[in-house]
């Protein structure tokens, strides 16, 4: 048997003791979000606050709350869909995009590079959930006073004020999980107001979070998933 | 109006007279000022001057781009036949041919360039390959397209242009720097025009079919979200209607352009370019049959609101009236009709009604597919152009109008 000094045990144990701790670090999350349709009551509270956190002007909508009225009087029922971008892992809007201005990031987000973008709009036909818009550089400043004296960290980048036809203006635009909230550990906005606390938020690389556990339920489902869009927002029948 | 325009030309050049010539000038340089007043008020103002939304993101800009490149891709390869086939019968609007589809698909470009969110970024179009994107290619396609028509209008110009080039005037001055240098007037080196038209036309076939005009319908038919785009018989159908406008364009401008040069009209080419157009109507008609039949066999929703967008809305009129009435209908009985088939005249009038007509086709791709609402509850697209819209479409058209003009005055494009 080799002979190992007290001090070689010690580095040894040491190194392994750093590995283990460099394993155990978190894989990079990936981000999904679980809408429950059973306690959504259609309050339409995502839309606003997303529209409060994201500043986005008229016509410019990343979520909305889609009403569909089922069956025939006395018997209807409601069903409401909030529809956010389905932020796809299969992305057609970043497959048609002629300048790569939209993209996957590694967390699963599906981004907008707003000084790529030549403002084709080729992506906002492609998309088969209507989740995407065009920023035709409209403005709230009439109803509300200082719409444009700052816009939101969209991305996480500053972008100052809303003038000209500067970017994101005469660009496609969408939801990205609130991805300026998320880099400070916050939920997404229309996540965090929820009235029913009907959406879940988390990340589908840890086996425990509660978004990988609802996503298996037999409730679960995307939309339109014959398209092979692989969406990573995950409904609960 | 392009009847109007086209006969308005016809009678203001067939007197022969100068101030009837400067009167065609006053009214391209109308419709260009107007144009330009339009095209200012969407650089200063962006796309909100037109009436697209998020539900409807293309509009006219976009049927014009699509038409106009179908157009050229049409013109383009009736000339390459000419040259390629050796067809002799038709070699007198060969020449007219390759002019027209580089003047169509300049048009396309100042189309597509108009309808950008970021005009100032469109060299990112060439600059970022995304290589699964249809229109990425495209873009790389319509480049080396011009570029082919260019060389092919060098080689069947070359020998007419250093003739030119011995006169006088800003005509001999034009035609010797156009001519590149080239002083050959040899019968070897006219041959060797011929054999580099062959071998051009022979490249340039199955790059307009497949990748320019082909291509364009690709790039609408891999839309999944657009049922009705989504079909592998659209590109297909986008190649033959560019054969029936691009044959059409040409018989009535043959017969125009005669009837203005007081040159004698050959019937036996009228006939027989009439006849191409309406061989190609008819199969187009039949395919584009197939489409609708196949579309609605499905039942799927959105194919059949988009059909029904498309037949019984109120924009059906441009499907009924221009697309069916205007375009498929005025020409076979122009055609057929034993008392008009003889007519040049009638054959120039199947000829403007067919390029209408194939103005109606192109704009039922683009917006009765994008009204439908892709999620049931999401807002519907409702689509007219609006007057800037119009205004610089006339425009751009003008600018064409007024670059053929040109060059029929300064090029040896006629046939001595």
């Amino acid at each position: 048997m080799q002979k190992v000094t007290r001090r070689q045990l010690f580095d040894k144990l040491f190194l392994r003791a750093q590995a283990a701790e460099r394993s155990e670090k978190k894989p990079k999350p990936r981000w999904a979000m679980v809408i429950d349709l059973k306690k959504c009551i259609g309050c339409d509270t995502c839309t606003v606050s997303c529209k409060a956190e994201n500043r986005t002007p008229p016509g410019v909508t990343y979520n909305v709350v889609l009403t569909e009225e089922k069956g025939e009087t006395p018997h209807v029922t409601l069903v409401h869909i909030p529809r956010p971008c389905m932020q796809c892992d299969r992305p057609p809007c970043a497959q048609v995009c002629p300048v790569k201005a939209t993209y996957k990031l590694k967390n699963g987000i599906t981004a907008i590079d707003y000084e790529r973008c030549i403002g084709c709009r080729y992506c906002i036909t492609a998309c088969p959930y209507g989740a995407r818009y065009f920023d035709f550089g409209e403005s709230y400043v009439t109803e509300m006073l200082g719409y444009e004296e700052i816009q939101a960290p969209e991305y996480g980048v500053q972008r100052g004020k809303r003038q000209g036809q500067k970017a994101p203006q005469g660009t496609a635009r969408k939801c990205h999980f609130c991805f300026h909230r998320l880099q400070r550990d916050e939920e997404p906005a229309c996540v965090e107001t929820c009235l029913g606390d009907a959406r879940y938020f988390g990340d589908l690389n840890d086996p425990n979070s509660i978004v990988s556990k609802l996503a298996k339920s037999p409730r679960a489902f995307h939309l339109k998933e014959e398209m092979g869009t692989h969406p990573r927002v995950i409904y609960l029948k | 109006m392009s009847i109007q325009i086209n006969q308005m030309k016809k009678n203001m050049f067939q007197s022969g007279k100068k101030p009837l010539l400067t009167l065609w000038y006053v009214f391209l340089i109308a419709v260009l000022a107007l144009g330009a007043v339009a095209v200012g008020l969407r650089f200063s103002q962006g796309l909100a001057t037109t009436h697209l939304t998020s539900a409807m993101p293309w509009g006219a800009w976009v049927a014009f781009y699509i038409y106009f490149v179908g157009m050229s891709a049409g013109a383009f390869l009736l000339s390459s036949l000419i040259h390629v086939f050796d067809m002799e019968h038709l070699e007198e609007v060969g020449r007219d041919a390759t002019l027209v589809a580089i003047i169509c698909m300049i048009l396309a470009l100042c189309f597509i360039l108009l309808d950008l969110g970021h005009m100032e970024r469109f060299w990112h179009s060439l600059w970022y390959w995304n290589f699964t994107s249809i229109l990425s290619w495209e873009v790389r396609f319509y480049g080396l397209y011009i570029l082919l028509l260019l060389a092919e209008l060098y080689f069947a110009l070359r020998h007419d242009l250093v003739l030119a080039s011995r006169g006088e005037g800003l005509k001999a001055t034009l035609a010797g720097i156009l001519k590149l240098g080239s002083n050959d007037t040899s019968a070897e080196g006219q041959e060797r025009d011929k054999r580099m038209l062959k071998i051009l036309g022979s490249i340039g076939i199955p790059i307009a079919i497949f990748g320019v005009h082909g291509g364009t319908g690709v790039l609408f038919a891999v839309v999944k979200a657009q049922a009705y785009w989504n079909s592998a018989l659209f590109p297909v159908v986008f190649v033959i209607s560019a054969l029936v406008s691009g044959t059409a364009l040409l018989t009535a401008l043959y017969v125009i352009r005669s009837r203005i040069s007081g040159k004698e009209i050959d019937i036996s080419l009228v006939k027989s370019l009439a006849g191409w157009m309406v061989l190609f109507l008819l199969i187009d008609v039949g395919l584009q049959f197939f489409e609708i039949l196949i579309g609605a066999y499905g039942l799927e929703e959105q194919e059949l609101a988009t059909l029904a967008a498309i037949f019984a809305s109120d924009f059906s009129w441009s499907y009924w009236g221009v697309q069916m009435g205007i375009g498929v209908l005025v020409p076979l009985i122009l055609y057929f009709n034993p008392g008009t088939r003889r007519s040049p005249t009638a054959m120039m009038l199947a000829g403007i009604a067919v390029v209408i007509g194939i103005l109606g086709v192109r704009f039922n791709i683009v917006v009765p597919a994008l009204t439908v609402p892709v999620l049931k509850g999401l807002p519907s697209g409702y689509y007219y152009p609006t007057w800037v819209e119009w205004a610089s479409s006339g425009g751009i058209i003008g600018l064409g109008l007024l670059l053929y003009t040109l060059a029929i005055r300064y090029l040896p494009i006629d046939v001595e």
